[in-house]
């Protein structure tokens, strides 16, 4: 599939920089040809934004995150023109979606036989132009409930970027569809709102990268909005690599009927601060969710993981597993929890929280929780924090290789039983090589 | 005497009442007769014994069990295993942290009388002497019942309990699956040491090799739900030369 | 002697109420007044508190600031339950007066307490202590037999109220150093409040080979609801201390909320057994800590059936070398009740372990909860911590929670938590009746068998209570 780079579109000229109510007046004008009820959720979600305070120490949501970083203020959100995008990974695929800047700078075209089963693969701009009753549908139908609120209204406000995937009842698509966000420029920001509703018996993988094309500050908030309907398969893989001075917020929500199977990984390795909540929703009798999550976090990044699991159905599963590197001063917060509704019998759930320590003065902070309201479940939980058996890195050296790619080795094959769960081997090679050049560039 | 009789029974998955998985099987077991079950796998002979011990899984639909007379489809599990009915289980439930000391002292003193208090040292005689009968380690009893067991502890551990007990009827559901020839041998011993006047018993077993040890009476063979062949112990020896295709064949043929 | 100096010198000098007539008469109602009016606690019944236990000026003082701290506090109900919104203050003072004594008689006693004092066989006499009937209890002479064995040794086991008085050098030292005034809402409460307690000092390599028992002591003062215990073993020195009874103890208070410090020196190990079967109108909000220095061991084995609501979290601070702490938890919650327990593992030392087991059933509409704390900070090496929690939901109905949270820092620990929610199968159960048992008694077989191996742990007697006290809970729990 080729990528044709579009002509960057011409400045707009900002009345102010930051996120001031002029800044957003004049969002919102440039917004005007859109749908009234999306401009009234603008509306409604910029009053939102200002009115909720910051987090606070009493927030159990917030109990480990550091919050004096936090700030809005001074990041610049005029329509500077865009650059040409950072690197994407070449890897087999059924369309790519290229932003920079909150701006389409390439996208290549959905294959013919599946438009005319009815696939959707659009920005989200011309989605609501074209697909509005669609979008207002799911868009944001299940918020994810995990203490973000500020955050998502943010996104809401000034959410431009970002793609709806729409895939027709029993239409099967094997090769992703690709999306990538990049940032590039001082003190830039995006507000990605990506969303995917598969029909029953669907089938589909989106995959998304957010990447910096610089080293300078920025901020990103993004929300996903992830519908899997009776029977359908929905694979979701979200690989973020920020400059390490971006502060980053990502709130997925996931919902599945009945049968249905989600899958959904996210990989962090950017950021100076990048918090991530995920939220899934087993609404149906037998849909199964598989999250899944990569982190490794060096320098002074801290990573802030929170993700809930809602039992809402009988005979529902779910697994999640979320797998942490932590080097220099690295901290690391997973705030997990598994609820499990009344009715919501033989549920079976699983919540894993795997930490491997590299470095004396990084910090892993594990909170794994259960709430559990019915009496016949499987529910477990585990977390664990450890070092690299001394053992084993020795056997390695042993044999000749040297102490940092044995270290590099060793966590690869740490990451490695998240990594297998993938069916796509063009994909999980290209997670792998991200993970790499991390460890490459330390 | 003793009368165990299933009277043109029918049993069902308590969830799919409509398929029968026993369908109209007649036997009568008299105490001091041992009786075997033979048949291919899915038959319904493992059903047949849950569905007399009361398991809620299964749902009698149709005819009856009798002892003595008196039907017992009314009785909760527990009256019903009072009432005489042991069932030795193929896979016995493991229960962490209660002794088999405890366990079987808490089922014993269920078949005293209100009021009755167990005789703590009577018990622990009885009980060491069965053990010594069944050739088991005094340490056994302080284990948690079946738990961590490798499969001839189990099956002897059913054994154990089944001395104990002292039932009028004992099913004994494919109790030699999963047991090498001497732990066979020793459960082999363990019923014929029990066998007598006052006990009937009911082998289901897929395999002719237990009833080399143990010899029955009658042998049946178990067919889509039902008995459909029954003689004396070359029936069993017959099944095992021929195979279960000769059933189905005689069968096919009738 | 030198409490006697303190008296003599400081009290009416600086304690203000000392100056008042306390012959019963206008102080004694004046007090009633202010609760009458129903305005809550406040300075004057803290005063009046300390006045009643001549106690010295910092003693006062503690109290005050801690009053103060317990007014600035917040409820911790961000993360808490919101049922602790239903405790009424106005309630408290009530037992905080010596003046205030409940008195009641045998009759007034609810039925089912009785009934199940006696299906527990507790003497008739026992029975009526535990119910409050009456304020004397015949065993002082028991305890003082062990006293007197104990004493011989050294070791000093006094309530906290004699202890401040004829020990204040070696209290002071420790008092409030491992639960500060300030942990919690109601360490506040209690610093403000406290009456009654134990206080016990064993000195260097001494160890104590009999329980000491806290249960009649508390209750002959009948200053239960706010007691404040302080256990010193001094350099390789032991002791088991075990407090409670498995009876429920009748209270018409509603809030019980008590204050424990434990301090292992070198080498020294410290059991603290507690088997907590309050009545189930009874907030029981407890805060209980250990402080281990090197090569000390430090163990919890905490046990809550009764209460409405229970929120204990005993902690051990690891604060030297190869420091040991350990807790072992049992909670039963029933309809009505929520058990809301845990534990808290501070590790502040090299090599420091850390254990916690818990299990909890939940048993009708009743709800458990486990929270708790493993910090392994800063530049640490060699600190290990194992959690296990395992959770038992008997009716559909049950609910149960689990909240740790783990902060580890560095890459030379190792830490494992792991948590599991379950059900008795009903293949289990089958199995069972299949042996002659009636459902009911299966039941209580498997949920006496998920405990066996943490109750096997307590002394014969308390775990023989325990399994009754179960069976007790269990029964009515299916069919």
């Amino acid at each position: 599939m080729s990528v044709s780079l579009t002509s960057a579109p011409s400045p707009v000229s900002a009345p102010a920089t930051g996120l001031t109510a002029e800044r957003f007046a004049a969002h919102l004008a440039q917004q005007a040809p859109l749908p009234a009820w999306w401009l009234d959720a603008k509306q409604v979600a910029w009053e939102r934004f200002r009115a909720l305070p910051l987090p606070t120490r009493t927030d159990e949501h917030w109990r480990f995150s550091s919050l004096k970083g936090i700030s809005f203020d001074g990041y610049d959100l005029s329509e500077t023109p865009a650059s040409a995008a950072p690197h994407l990974p070449a890897f087999p695929h059924t369309a790519q979606i290229i932003y920079s800047n909150r701006q389409v700078i390439g996208r290549s075209t959905v294959p013919a036989e599946l438009t005319a089963q009815g696939v959707l693969f659009c920005p989200l701009d011309e989605a609501l132009r074209e697909h509005g009753e669609l979008v207002r549908t799911h868009l944001q139908k299940h918020p994810a409930a995990l203490g973000g609120d500020k955050f998502v209204a943010l996104n809401t406000a000034f959410a431009a970027s970002g793609v709806v995937l729409y895939v027709p009842k029993g239409v099967e698509v094997d090769l992703p569809f690709v999306v990538q966000h990049a940032i590039t420029g001082e003190r830039q920001a995006a507000f990605p709102h990506t969303l995917v509703i598969l029909e029953d018996n669907a089938r589909a993988t989106l995959v998304e990268f957010f990447v910096s094309g610089d080293q300078r500050t920025h901020l990103a908030a993004g929300v996903n909005d992830l519908h899997a309907g009776a029977g359908a398969r929905l694979t979701y893989v979200g690989a973020q690599s920020w400059s390490d001075t971006t502060l980053a917020f990502q709130s997925n929500s996931i919902v599945a009927q009945r049968d249905a199977r989600v899958l959904a990984l996210n990989v962090h390795l950017g950021g100076r601060q990048a918090r991530h909540e995920s939220h899934s929703r087993l609404l149906g009798p037998g849909a199964h969710s598989e999250m899944l999550a990569l982190t490794v976090a060096g320098g002074t990044q801290e990573f802030d993981q929170r993700t809930l699991q809602t039992h809402a159905a009988p005979n529902t599963s779910s697994n999640l597993l979320y797998k942490n590197v932590l080097l220099d001063t690295a901290r690391t917060i997973f705030s997990g929890l598994i609820v499990v509704d009344p009715d919501a019998q033989k549920t079976d759930a699983y919540q894993s929280n795997r930490n491997l320590m590299l470095s004396d003065t990084a910090e892993a902070n594990s909170l794994p929780g259960l709430e559990i309201q019915a009496n016949d479940v499987r529910c477990t939980h585990g977390a664990t924090t450890s070092r690299i058996e001394p053992e084993q890195e020795f056997y390695l050296e042993s044999r000749g290789i040297p102490p940092k790619k044995a270290a590099e080795l060793l966590v690869i094959g740490f990451f490695e039983e998240v990594l297998n769960k993938l069916e796509d081997e063009n994909l999980h090679a290209v997670l792998r090589d991200l993970i790499e050049a991390k460890f490459k560039a330390k | 005497m003793h009368t165990l009789e299933i009277r043109d029974l029918f049993v069902a998955l308590t969830d799919q009442p409509d398929k029968p998985i026993v369908k109209g099987l007649n036997l009568t077991i008299k105490a001091g007769e041992i009786h075997a079950i033979m048949g291919p796998n899915g038959t319904g002979k493992s059903t047949l014994s849950k569905a007399i011990a009361g398991h809620p899984g299964y749902a009698i639909t149709g005819g009856d069990v009798l002892i003595d007379g008196k039907s017992i489809l009314e009785m909760e599990p527990d009256e019903r295993a009072r009432a005489g009915i042991f069932l030795a289980f193929q896979y016995p439930s493991e229960i962490p942290g209660v002794s088999i000391a405890n366990f079987l002292r808490a089922a014993v003193q269920a078949r005293l009388a209100e009021g009755e208090e167990l005789d703590a040292t009577a018990y622990y005689k009885r009980l060491y002497g069965k053990m010594d009968m069944l050739k088991i380690d005094r340490k056994f009893t302080s284990r948690a019942v079946n738990d961590g067991f490798s499969g001839g502890e189990k099956k002897r551990c059913e054994i154990l309990q089944m001395a104990m007990l002292e039932p009028t009827f004992a099913l004994m559901d494919e109790t030699d699956s999963g047991l090498d020839i001497d732990a066979l041998r020793i459960v082999a011993d363990g019923v014929n040491t029990m066998r007598g006047p006052k006990l009937g018993v009911l082998l289901i077993t897929h395999y002719q090799r237990l009833l080399d040890y143990i010899v029955p009476d009658q042998v049946h063979v178990m067919y889509d739900g039902r008995i459909v062949k029954t003689g004396d112990k070359g029936l069993a020896l017959e099944l095992e030369a021929k195979g279960y295709d000769w059933v189905k064949k005689e069968l096919a043929a009738v | 002697m030198a409490d006697t100096e303190i008296l003599g010198t400081d009290s009416a000098v600086e304690n203000p109420a000392v100056g008042i007539d306390q012959s019963v008469g206008d102080f004694t109602y004046d007090v009633k007044y202010e609760f009458d009016a129903g305005s809550g606690l406040n300075e004057g019944t803290v005063r009046y508190i300390s006045s009643v236990k001549k106690e010295a000026p910092w003693i006062l003082d503690f109290r005050l600031k801690a009053y103060q701290t317990f007014l600035d506090k917040p409820m911790p109900t961000h993360w808490a339950t919101k049922d602790l919104e239903s405790i009424d203050f106005s309630k408290i003072r009530y037992y905080l007066s010596q003046g205030q004594k409940p008195k009641r008689t045998w009759d007034e006693v609810p039925d089912d307490i009785k009934k199940t004092f006696e299906r527990l066989g507790i003497p008739e006499q026992e029975r009526k202590f535990l119910a409050g009937v009456e304020a004397q209890f015949d065993s002082e002479a028991a305890y003082s037999n062990v006293k007197d064995i104990v004493a011989k040794q050294g070791v000093i086991f006094l309530t906290s109220s004699e202890a401040l008085r004829e020990h204040p050098e070696l209290f002071r030292k420790w008092f409030g150093k491992v639960i500060p005034t300030s942990d919690n809402k109601f360490s506040a409460l209690n610093s403000a409040v406290f009456s009654g307690g134990s206080f016990i000092y064993v000195p260097k390599g001494v160890k104590v080979a009999m329980p000491l028992q806290a249960y009649f002591r508390i209750n002959a003062e009948n200053f239960g609801q706010f007691e404040r215990t302080l256990i010193i073993a001094d350099e390789g020195a032991e002791v088991t201390y075990m407090e409670g009874c498995t009876a429920p103890k009748f209270s018409t208070s509603t809030l019980h909320s008590a204050v424990v410090e434990l301090v292992a020196l070198k080498g020294a190990k410290i059991q603290y057994i507690t088997v907590q079967n309050w009545a189930n109108n009874v907030f029981n909000l407890v805060t209980k800590r250990g402080l281990a220095m090197e090569d000390a061991e430090i163990k919890w084995i905490d046990c809550n059936i009764g209460s409405r609501l229970t929120m204990k979290y005993p902690g051990v601070i690891l604060k030297g070398r190869r420091a040991r702490g350990e807790v072992i938890s049992i909670a039963l919650a029933n309809d009505g009740q929520h058990q809301d327990t845990g534990a808290k593992m501070i590790h502040a030392a090299d090599e420091t372990t850390s254990s916690i087991v818990a299990k909890s059933i939940s048993v009708g509409q009743g709800r458990s909860t486990y929270r708790g704390q493993v910090h392994i900070p800063k530049h640490l090496k060699g600190c290990k911590n194992n959690t296990e929690c395992d959770a038992l939901l008997i009716n559909s109905n049950s609910r149960t929670d689990t909240y740790p949270a783990i902060t580890v820092r560095g890459d030379r620990h190792a830490v494992q938590h792991e948590a599991s929610v379950s059900k008795v199968s009903e293949e289990m159960i089958f199995y069972m009746q299949q042996r002659g048992l009636t459902e009911a008694q299966a039941m209580s077989l498997a949920v006496n068998g998920f405990v066996n191996d943490l109750v096997s742990q307590f002394p014969m007697e308390y775990s023989v209570e325990l399994k009754r006290l179960i069976d007790l809970e269990m029964e009515g729990s299916v069919g």
